[in-house]
């Protein structure tokens, strides 16, 4: 079974993703931000990341630049209330595999994570 | 303090309202204050940078800060949402502002939020912005939801 890292600073935003994708995944740990984060991404080498943007010490795209700078191969998926064109566009050409925006359906969370492992 | 910031808050609101908790919130009454003052028991406070700048200041009461909890987490127990009630209403504050901020920022601007503080208890030793504020209230079956909007055009 794949396994995944959940980042958000929101307990109650890991609690609902880990709901969501426990059904088809196996959740290797939950980070409250980003330097947690990239900590347990050494740690534990999941198979994917799903990643909030706004979060203390250090934010999800700071993350998300530090991985993908580390560990290229890795698969992140934004998940933030956060989702300007800007921020959208920022965090696709630094590596994320897609963007899903707060609030979402669980059904775009999956498809989300589906898609990575295509082809 | 421009007017036109308050109406991507009230759609915000409205859908985060639906989407997240299945409520329909409505809208009850709006005001003009001198400063982002929480008149409520339970307050998210957000601050805003990038095009705008300033502060966003939720308010409701603890019976409602509850209710959110057991709206977003329909399945957890009393003991554990009582737990879980100040992370309820810092995510749907911080979605609330995120879904306005899309709205305020348009194709090419950019706004950046700070996690959500909550302050339970009363505001009263809190500094806030002095700066010209609209106050929205709404209603809903779980009940009332106060945002103080304290905005202003970042100087170019």
């Amino acid at each position: 079974m794949r396994k995944g890292l959940i980042v958000d600073d929101a307990a109650v935003m890991r609690m609902r993703l880990r709901d969501i994708l426990s059904s088809k995944y196996s959740i290797a740990g939950e980070a409250e931000n980003g330097r947690q984060a990239i900590e347990l991404y050494r740690a534990y080498k999941p198979d994917f990341v799903t990643m909030d943007i706004s979060m203390a010490e250090m934010n999800g795209m700071e993350a998300l630049k530090g991985l993908i700078a580390e560990f290229p191969e890795a698969k992140i998926v934004m998940v933030s209330a956060v989702g300007q064109k800007a921020q959208v566009f920022e965090a696709l050409s630094h590596g994320a595999k897609d963007f899903i925006i707060k609030p979402f359906e669980p059904e775009r969370v999956l498809l989300a994570i589906e898609r990575l492992f295509e082809g | 303090m421009r007017a036109e910031y308050a109406n991507p808050f009230i759609t915000a609101a409205i859908t985060t309202f639906q989407k997240e908790l299945k409520v329909k919130l409505n809208r009850n009454a709006i005001n003009v204050k001198e400063a982002p003052v929480p008149s409520k028991q339970v307050s998210i406070i957000i601050g805003v940078t990038g095009m705008v700048k300033g502060q966003v200041v939720y308010s409701m009461d603890d019976n409602v800060a509850f209710a959110v909890a057991k709206a977003m987490l329909p399945d957890k127990l009393p003991a554990e949402l009582r737990k879980l009630t100040n992370s309820a209403v810092s995510e749907l504050a911080n979605i609330i502002t995120g879904q306005a901020s899309i709205i305020l920022a348009g194709e090419s601007q950019k706004i950046e939020i700070t996690p959500p503080a909550v302050i339970c208890g009363g505001a009263s030793s809190i500094d806030f912005l002095s700066l010209q504020t609209i106050c929205l209230s709404f209603l809903s079956e779980i009940g009332s939801l106060e945002i103080n909007i304290a905005l202003t055009e970042a100087a170019i």
